[in-house]
């Protein structure tokens, strides 16, 4: 340790291996990050099931190998395809309903399905520990003194693949074109004949498949826990928030952010405690940079 | 009319995934998840319980009540439902003094205020005559002073650390901080120069810790802790901090529910850290089979685990019995630990009320658990006890297990906890006070 006063720095060898973790997590939360923002400038719902969903599909995942005999490669790719279908039966049944009506009522709604699906995990799956190891997580090398498996490269190279695949989508592409026209002005691009409710589902069914490779990626890099998994979507949607649910540029930046921040206090031991604070502290100070030369306006106090 | 085209599709559409995500839940419902001990040897005779006199009982039910935590993540509610199996199987062999057992078991989700209703209800209520088979985390904490007050003697297994510090509780298990030590006792074994030690950061932690740093220093050897909050969100992060703390000579002990601890150990496996300590420990949550099946083989023989119960399919005559009595009266419940402890608390509770000679009242039901010494089981390492004393610690002697093919198997026998605990020392001068209490 390197002793300055009352901070107790952990020195840089020390540091270093926590780069490997906060990189690999990060990637994820740029993954589930960039799908919430997608959806959210699609259809205006900023999903808050998407932990719940991913944690789901890992799960079934988890049975299918475990108790149904299922191969692994097949298992997982059940998962990912979970996600994208409840994601879709739920924008299905639900967007269109919930279309017309405040932004703050279609996150609460997704609450509801959040909460459904957790209940149904803990009904079907009890508190027992069960573990989720992807065959990619065994064999391991070592980067100068960082010690990396290919489970933190792939969530990685997945966050930087979805992100700039999806920016490369939405310019280059008809229906990614038909996304940011919704995302301007859903009304303006009804009327010029954008299929609205097909754009939509295309977004609700990629969001989800999305979760599905998050809760995949995570059960293996965080733990198999439902309820772990679920409320990880808090650090993805501080990642979306910085980027003001705009950006996926920033939304990846911000997310390998909070996850490298995440990491790195860990063996810094006045902060360890609080590490799980990071993200909500990040979101914080970004939106109140972000917000520093508006001015606020108090309705009736002029004059 | 496009709207519409694009509705209809979309409803097939639904339709169909509707019926896959219908087909992966039914798969997922029927699975097999929690029969771990499916494959554990069972008689088939009609196991032999209480009096086993082999008739019914009959008659006005004696009442026993139970309080156990259940909530998402946290399921207690086996062990009071194994004691009840246990009930059953005496009720089917002559009950007490002819009389069937009958349990009332209340559920909380560790609300304070809820937890004192279930007791006041289980006492006023439903008029039990006894508490036998508490399993909570902070019931212990709120309900000990209304137990002293009412004249009841409860048996439990619990967290909190009223459970083993009061006169009217005392518990088949040993509790966090007494299982702590003993995994810490396991790792000193190792010779070790450093013990680093994490648990979950939930109330308590000071008390806790103040155990497993008690045996360290003792024993001359440095001792760091840690707390983390569940659910670690990090484990990676986590066992990189743990095991950089421990250095290469060091060992690490975690003290977290069975699925905070996987994820901590199976970060370590991953990243290849669990090399790069020389030993590593867990307090009695590990000790499941679960676990073991879990967790690779990298972990055989180099994860020592508190145990502070047998292994389920020890072949002693009480492990036979339990394994015979959850087959037959509670097939849908895992063996385990906690359907261990509630096995043996049925079996304490049980032969306390067949001591009773006059009326079975609450007064002489509780004084007959309060009698109750030099109980012997196969189960636990050394005879059980209540007896009049101002705290409760009566299992106090344990085995150390390790993972091996998936399950978990015996790797040190039945060792006293360190007296460095200084309640432990305490709970050994009662025991040399009265040497009757175990059987001495």
């Amino acid at each position: 340790m390197v002793e300055l006063g009352f901070l107790d720095l952990p020195s840089w060898s020390q540091l270093q291996p926590f780069i490997a973790t906060g990189l690999a997590l990060g990637g994820v939360y740029a993954l589930s990050g960039v799908g919430m923002v997608v959806l959210y400038q699609t259809t205006g719902v900023l999903n808050l099931a998407f932990g719940a969903v991913g944690a789901m599909g890992a799960l079934i995942a988890w049975e299918l190998v475990n108790n149904a005999g299922m191969a692994e490669g097949l298992a997982y790719l059940v998962c990912i395809l979970f996600g994208g279908a409840i994601t879709l039966l739920y924008g299905a049944f639900f967007g269109a309903a919930l279309a017309g009506r405040d932004p703050l009522v279609k996150a609460t709604a997704s609450l509801g399905l959040l909460l459904i699906l957790l209940g149904t995990m803990s009904w079907i799956w009890s508190d027992k520990a069960r573990s989720l190891t992807l065959p990619t997580s065994d064999p391991a090398f070592t980067v100068g003194e960082i010690f990396v498996n290919w489970t933190q490269l792939i969530a990685l190279g997945l966050g930087i693949v979805v992100t700039f695949g999806t920016l490369a989508f939405l310019r280059f592409t008809n229906l990614g074109t038909a996304m940011r026209a919704l995302a301007n002005d859903r009304e303006i691009a009804a009327t010029l004949g954008v299929p609205v409710r097909k754009v939509e589902a295309q977004a609700w069914l990629v969001s989800g498949l999305l979760a599905g490779a998050a809760g995949l990626l995570l059960s293996n890099l965080v733990g198999l826990d439902a309820a772990t998994l679920t409320f990880l979507v808090i650090s993805s949607l501080a990642a979306a928030l910085i980027a003001r649910l705009r950006s996926l540029p920033i939304t990846f930046f911000a997310a390998l952010v909070v996850g490298l921040v995440t990491a790195m206090s860990t063996p810094w031991t006045p902060v360890s405690e609080y590490r799980q604070m990071a993200p909500f502290v990040l979101a914080v100070i970004a939106l109140l940079w972000i917000s520093r030369k508006r001015e606020v306006t108090i309705p009736g106090a002029s004059g | 009319m496009r709207v519409n085209s694009d509705w209809n599709r979309l409803r097939r559409v639904g339709l169909l995934f509707t019926a896959a995500v219908a087909a992966s839940l039914l798969i997922a419902a029927c699975g097999d998840d929690d029969d771990d001990g499916g494959s554990a040897n069972v008689s088939s005779d009609q196991p032999e319980c209480g009096q086993a006199t082999g008739e019914p009982a009959s008659g006005q039910p004696i009442k026993i009540g139970a309080i156990a935590t259940k909530q998402p993540g946290t399921d207690f509610s086996e062990g009071p439902l194994a004691a009840e199996a246990y009930f059953n199987c005496v009720n089917d062999n002559g009950g007490i003094q002819g009389r069937p057992i009958e349990m009332v078991i209340e559920t909380e989700q560790t609300d304070p205020g809820q937890i004192a209703n279930a007791a006041t209800k289980l006492a006023e209520s439903e008029k039990v005559l006894g508490i036998f088979g508490n399993f909570s985390i902070i019931e212990g904490a709120v309900n000990h002073t209304y137990y002293e007050q009412n004249g009841f003697n409860v048996l439990c297994a619990g967290i909190a650390p009223e459970a083993y510090s009061t006169p009217n509780m005392a518990c088949v298990n040993m509790g966090p901080r007494y299982s702590s030590d003993g995994a810490v006792q396991a790792v000193l074994n190792q010779d070790v120069d450093k013990v680093v030690f994490d648990q979950s950061n939930v109330p308590g932690t000071d008390y806790i810790v103040a155990g497993p740093r008690a045996v360290a220093e003792d024993a001359g050897v440095e001792f760091e802790d840690f707390a983390d909050t569940p659910p670690i969100q990090d484990a990676n992060s986590v066992a990189l901090k743990l095991v950089q703390a421990a250095g290469e000579n060091g060992g690490v002990v975690l003290n977290f529910t069975p699925p905070e601890a996987l994820k901590i150990l199976q970060a370590a496996e991953q990243q290849g850290l669990a090399d790069q300590v020389k030993a590593w420990g867990c307090s009695t949550p590990c000790n499941t089979d679960f676990v073991a099946e879990a967790l690779g083989t990298v972990w055989d023989d180099k994860l020592l685990v508190n145990a502070e119960l047998n292994v389920t399919d020890a072949d002693d005559e009480d492990s036979q019995l339990y394994r015979d009595v959850l087959s037959k009266y509670s097939p849908d419940i895992p063996l385990g630990s906690f359907t261990q402890m509630g096995f043996v608390i049925g079996q304490v509770a049980t032969e306390a009320m067949q001591s009773i000679e006059g009326e079975i009242t609450k007064e002489s039901v509780n004084e007959a658990v309060l009698n109750v010494k030099n109980f012997d089981t196969g189960i636990l390492c050394a005879p059980w006890y209540f007896g009049e004393a101002p705290l409760h610690i009566p299992n106090n002697i344990d085995w150390t297990t390790t993972p091996e093919g998936g399950k978990m198997v015996i790797k040190e026998d039945c060792f006293e906890i360190s007296e460095a605990d200084p309640d432990i020392a305490e709970v050994r001068q009662i025991e040399a006070d009265d040497p009757s209490l175990i059987g001495e």
